[in-house]
């Protein structure tokens, strides 16, 4: 452990990655990674971008599993729980994909409303008023009926987010919220997580490689480098951190955003 | 080496979708509405072409034993060839075709966009989800769809029988009918369930473990179609053998 990674106690966290490890073929992604997620805070991961931040939050559910380490949500090991465990634990989570991952058959609120049809037993009036409020709260009011194949890039995120939220879970992960995205638009979104954060007090965990939208939304940020957790602390003290890996990735960030 | 690496990632899957249809509720209403889109879809191409199968069957059956002076044995070579043999295999191979890459590429396209990732976070098992209806879908709709593949084929030849070669009908259709037996039939239709079975989790497979990207999903498409019809094709010949050998 270097200088730069503030542990978090054990009592706080509701996600810990023990000594995990991943790789694909000859290209070794997540090199013995240790790190934990506080219950109702925000977190950002950044990196540039094929250095395995996906992959970390793909570990998470349980759609990847580690060559070696745990990956505890709670006291279930997603690496090694069965499959009945896996989906009773990704319960837990809500997530939203980097391009929204919307089924283009259904209409934008049928999306939404997707897992209620497959975890409630809600009539259709029911699911349809509920996915309507979370609609109004990502600001898409009125887009129900909307086919999802006709949203906008930025549409499609927030639909996503909509979907993500609808079972109001513990955990909500995000996958680059605002790539592909217009500055404007990212913003937008990152008020929207803020707004979301202080209503529920979901625990967050948000990967980006904007550390603009990293410094607007978390509380603490992570920035994974060559497979290895270079950084994590709070993200006061990480902006103004001395470790040249993260200073030079801050600079050269700042300068391509503004 | 890499084949069977592949076979065995097929196994896995296979087994999958097995142990998660039995430990979920049967999806009634998507299945109907799978077997109905794919038995719907398929019907258009299915009647031309085994009408124009029957057609050329009835020509060069004439062709074979005319010299002989057997023609009216044409009722027993449509029968035999047209009933038993070539009416599973063409509507397997249309239905690999139309139905079976629709099945990869839509699958394809949920992998490479991380919709089947989404079904699993959101604790929908995406194999009950997709692949379970299409099979029951497929399952039930092939033997239906043999059948009716037969009875155009049959249709078309005795057309061609009356009014092209100016044979007699009624010997003709009498001679298709004593040498296909109701076993015959059962045959067909058993094979065309086998043959739709295969076609479903060969498609559906190649979609699940697509390559990244739309080159990914064109090759998940292409290898269904392939392997499809070359798994019925083999399968055909062992089921023929087994039924009449
Ligand atoms: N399922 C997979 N199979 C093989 N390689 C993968 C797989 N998923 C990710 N990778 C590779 O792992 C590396 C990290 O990917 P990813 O986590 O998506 O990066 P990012 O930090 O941009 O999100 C990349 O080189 C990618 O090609
Ligand atoms: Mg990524």
């Amino acid at each position: 452990m270097t200088d730069n990674v503030d542990i978090i106690p054990h009592q706080d966290a509701i996600i810990r990655l023990e000594n995990v490890s991943k790789r694909f073929g000859d290209l070794i992604v997540l090199d013995d990674v240790s790190m934990s997620f506080e219950r109702g805070r925000t977190t950002a991961i950044i990196g540039p971008s094929g250095t395995g931040k996906s992959v970390l939050l793909k570990h998470l559910v349980g759609l990847l599993q580690p060559d070696s380490g745990h990956v505890w949500i709670g006291d279930v090991d997603m690496a090694v729980a069965n499959e009945k465990l896996k989906y009773a634990t990704r319960r837990r989570f809500g997530m939203l994909f980097q391009d929204g991952a919307l089924f283009d058959s259904m209409s934008a609120g049928d999306n939404v409303a997707f897992p209620l049809l497959h975890h409630t037993t809600m009539s259709a009036e029911e699911r349809r008023a509920k996915a309507e409020e979370k609609l109004a709260l990502v600001e898409l009011k009125g887009l129900y009926d909307r086919p999802t194949p006709a949203l906008s890039g930025g549409q499609r995120k927030r639909v996503g987010l909509a979907r993500a939220i609808i079972m109001e879970p513990e955990i909500v992960l995000f996958d680059e919220p605002n790539s592909g995205l217009d500055p404007l638009t990212s913003d937008t979104i990152d008020e929207l997580i803020g707004k979301m954060k202080a209503a529920l007090g979901i625990t967050f965990i948000v990967i980006t490689h904007d550390i603009v939208s990293a410094e607007a939304i978390a509380d603490r940020v992570g920035m994974l480098w060559k497979g290895k957790l270079v950084a994590y602390q709070e993200t006061s003290k990480f902006v103004h951190s001395t470790d040249p890996v993260v200073k030079r990735f801050l600079e050269r960030n700042l300068g391509h955003r503004w | 080496m890499n084949t069977l690496l592949t076979l065995g990632q097929f196994g896995i899957f296979a087994g999958r979708v097995v142990r998660s249809s039995f430990t979920h509720k049967l999806p009634v209403a998507r299945t109907i509405e799978e077997a109905y889109r794919i038995g719907v879809r398929s019907l258009p191409i299915l009647l031309v072409i085994s009408f124009f199968v029957g057609t050329n069957l009835a020509l060069q059956g004439y062709v074979a034993f005319r010299p002989m002076g057997a023609q009216q044995m044409l009722g027993m070579f449509v029968g035999l060839a047209g009933v038993r043999e070539l009416a599973p295999i063409m509507v397997a191979a249309m239905v690999s075709a139309k139905a079976g890459t629709e099945m990869a590429s839509q699958i394809a396209v949920m992998r490479i966009r991380e919709q089947i990732d989404a079904l699993e976070v959101m604790a929908v098992d995406p194999y009950v989800y997709l692949v379970t209806p299409r099979f029951l879908g497929i399952v039930l709709v092939l033997p239906a769809l043999t059948i009716i593949s037969i009875a155009t084929l049959i249709g078309s030849a005795w057309l061609v029988t009356v009014y092209q070669l100016g044979e007699p009908g009624g010997p003709f259709l009498a001679l298709v009918w004593n040498t296909t037996s109701g076993t015959d039939l059962m045959v067909a239709g058993i094979k065309g369930g086998l043959f739709g079975s295969f076609i479903c989790a060969v498609s559906c497979f190649c979609g699940f473990t697509s390559p990244p990207g739309p080159a990914g999903v064109g090759r998940a498409t292409n290898a269904a179609v392939v392997i499809s019809a070359v798994c019925c094709a083999i399968l055909n010949y062992f089921v023929s053998e087994v039924a009449y050998g």
